[in-house]
């Protein structure tokens, strides 16, 4: 009965604060599930738009209601744990990669060390670089720790793309994943040692 | 200057000069575009002032006197009103039509997609940044020959996932993408991050 | 069977340009044809990709059309169309921002798809594409007029409106700007 109540008062909030297109493509039930999920989510102060366009996305792929629930869910699960690691400060787009990157396996510890690793710097790019990298199947373990390795040394975004597009470019190439990022890993840190870790543009 | 610096450059220029195909269909778009517009018409100007201003004999009886002055003043009128018009339709940026472009935000980038798909007869690109919408009108590709499917389009900067949507029907991902990181709806995706311009 | 020659197509620029002056609106067709190509290369390495590049393209012919009138010199029509299109790139790449470097999709992937060019050369392409991506718009501009439209300083000038000495150091900066991106990529 309180939980109802408590529904009900908060019921002229939650329409304001609905994403119209949510009620255009689920159904009510889903709407209802789904919007309770961004509800909570806000009130963490977690970014709320990538649940509603997870939403979106199993709409668009036709996906039944519950699964959609599940999915939206778990994506507000892994930003919530994501910005426990991460701190208060984290960024909307840190908190939206680092949860990509965990649904790649990357797990809370492995954010926990490249969070040390970078300090006060953002974490966008490396979680960037980190999460194409597993979606190029460069195994999970090669992976984070080169990253991890780089933000260390004091990688800039520019080398971190720089590094990326290489990879990139080798397994275009036919280089094994695993091969081509520990490759062009190994160049990076050793132009950092050389150039002391100066940026190289 | 070291030869080695000089070989770059000149590789650089040398690749650079090659030539950049246009799609077939450029020159009649030009010309599409081009017509809209009023014929130049250098001798009819002429003729109107050529009129105003050629001798011609008058017999001007005293009731028609005033009637004529005011006719020649304007038609002398006209004349300038015309002249004074295109000048200001030569003088006035292009607006509107194939040249309108809203401002996009520092926050939003253009991205090219680019899919091989022969057979297919509509491709649209579908992500988190248009609301998986097939139907957006911003995000249909343009078949540009050979098979080749393209749609130049916003997409703000940072993370994103995104597919092609094929004939309305079929999911692919991006063959020259990494794959997006979940599998929650079966269907495939891929990864794209947008930079912000420097 | 060949089809038969635009009768225009011998006609000077002058004499073209005194056609569409005339009203013959479809005589500019053979003024499209004839540069089309050589200021589709500027344009597509000044923005980076082939849909803005067509864009840019198409709207300065159309100026170049609407202004005909105004063209001074119809003999040096090209370098007057020139112009109109370094503006135009010019005002396209500050109004939408260079093509995004992204991590996906590449002109070369068009190419090598559309065109069967070896993988390797495709790669290099893409590499000084995004080295040329990674200049300042006013040296990529200058670097390109000097070293692709191989053209003089003083042609640079007129078309920009730039003085010759700011425009022999934009060019240099330029140059040491590629020179460090690409050595660095074929070192890699």
């Amino acid at each position: 009965m309180l939980a109802l109540l408590v529904a009900l008062a908060l019921a002229p909030n939650d329409a304001r604060a609905q994403d119209p297109r949510l009620a255009a493509r689920l159904d009510k039930p889903t709407q209802f599930a789904v919007n309770a999920i961004v509800d909570s989510a806000r009130a963490a102060a977690l970014p709320t738009a990538p649940l509603v366009e997870k939403a979106l996305e199993g709409a668009a792929a036709g996906s039944d209601g519950p699964r959609i629930v599940v999915a939206v869910r778990h994506l507000a699960a892994r930003m919530g744990a994501a910005k426990h690691v991460l701190g208060p400060r984290a960024s909307a787009d840190e908190i939206k990669a680092a949860a990509g990157a965990m649904d790649f396996g990357v797990t809370v510890r492995d954010l926990a060390r490249l969070h040390a690793a970078a300090g006060k710097r953002p974490l966008t790019m490396p979680l960037a670089v980190l999460t194409d990298l597993l979606g190029r199947d460069v195994p999970l373990v090669t992976a984070t720790s080169l990253v991890v390795q780089l933000t260390r040394a004091g990688t800039k975004d520019a080398e971190f793309a720089l590094f990326q597009r290489n990879v990139r470019l080798d397994i275009e190439h036919g280089a094994d994943p695993a091969v081509a990022a520990t490759t062009r890993g190994r160049g990076m840190m050793l132009k950092a040692a050389h150039t002391g870790g100066r940026p190289t543009e | 200057m070291p030869e080695h610096d000089d070989e770059i450059i000149e590789q650089v220029a040398d690749e650079l000069r090659g030539p950049v195909p246009l799609s077939a269909s450029f020159d009649a778009r030009v010309m599409r575009a081009v017509r809209r517009f009023p014929r130049h018409s250098r001798h009819s100007r002429g003729a109107v002032w050529s009129r105003l201003t050629a001798p011609r004999a008058i017999v001007v009886r005293p009731l028609s006197a005033g009637l004529l002055a005011a006719c020649v003043l304007a038609l002398a009128g006209l004349g300038l009103v015309q002249a004074a018009k295109m000048v200001r339709a030569a003088a006035k940026p292009a607006v509107g039509g194939v040249f309108a472009r809203t401002a996009k935000p520092a926050a939003t980038q253009r991205v090219q997609f680019v899919l091989v798909a022969p057979d297919a007869k509509k491709v649209a690109v579908v992500g988190d940044f248009n609301g998986w919408d097939a139907s957006h009108a911003a995000y249909q590709a343009k078949h540009r020959g050979g098979g080749v499917w393209s749609v130049t389009a916003p997409v703000p900067v940072g993370h994103h996932r995104y597919s092609f949507v094929v004939d309305d029907t079929v999911w692919m991902a991006d063959p020259t993408a990494p794959r997006a990181s979940d599998n929650d709806f079966g269907l495939p995706n891929s990864a794209i991050v947008v930079e912000a311009d420097k | 069977m060949t089809p038969s020659p635009n009768p225009r197509s011998t006609l000077s620029d002058a004499e073209i340009v005194a056609r569409v002056l005339s009203g013959d609106v479809e005589a500019f067709a053979v003024l499209v044809a004839r540069y089309r190509d050589r200021y589709a290369r500027y344009a597509y390495h000044m923005l980076g990709n082939r849909e803005d590049a067509e864009e840019a393209l198409q709207d300065a012919f159309t100026r170049a059309y609407r202004s005909l009138a105004r063209c001074e010199d119809p003999d040096r029509f090209a370098a007057w169309l020139f112009r109109i299109l370094i503006n135009r790139c010019r005002t396209t790449g500050a109004r939408r921002g260079r093509r995004a470097r992204t991590f996906v999709v590449d002109e070369g992937a068009v190419l090598a798809a559309a065109e069967e060019h070896p993988a390797e050369r495709a790669a290099w392409r893409e590499e000084i594409g995004r080295a040329l991506a990674q200049l300042r718009p006013d040296q990529r501009e200058a670097f390109l007029m000097k070293y692709v439209e191989e053209m003089g300083y003083d042609e640079m000038s007129r078309s920009t409106g730039v003085g010759v000495s700011a425009l022999k150091m934009r060019v240099m900066r330029a140059c040491e700007r590629l020179r460090g991106m690409l050595t660095e990529v074929q070192n890699a």
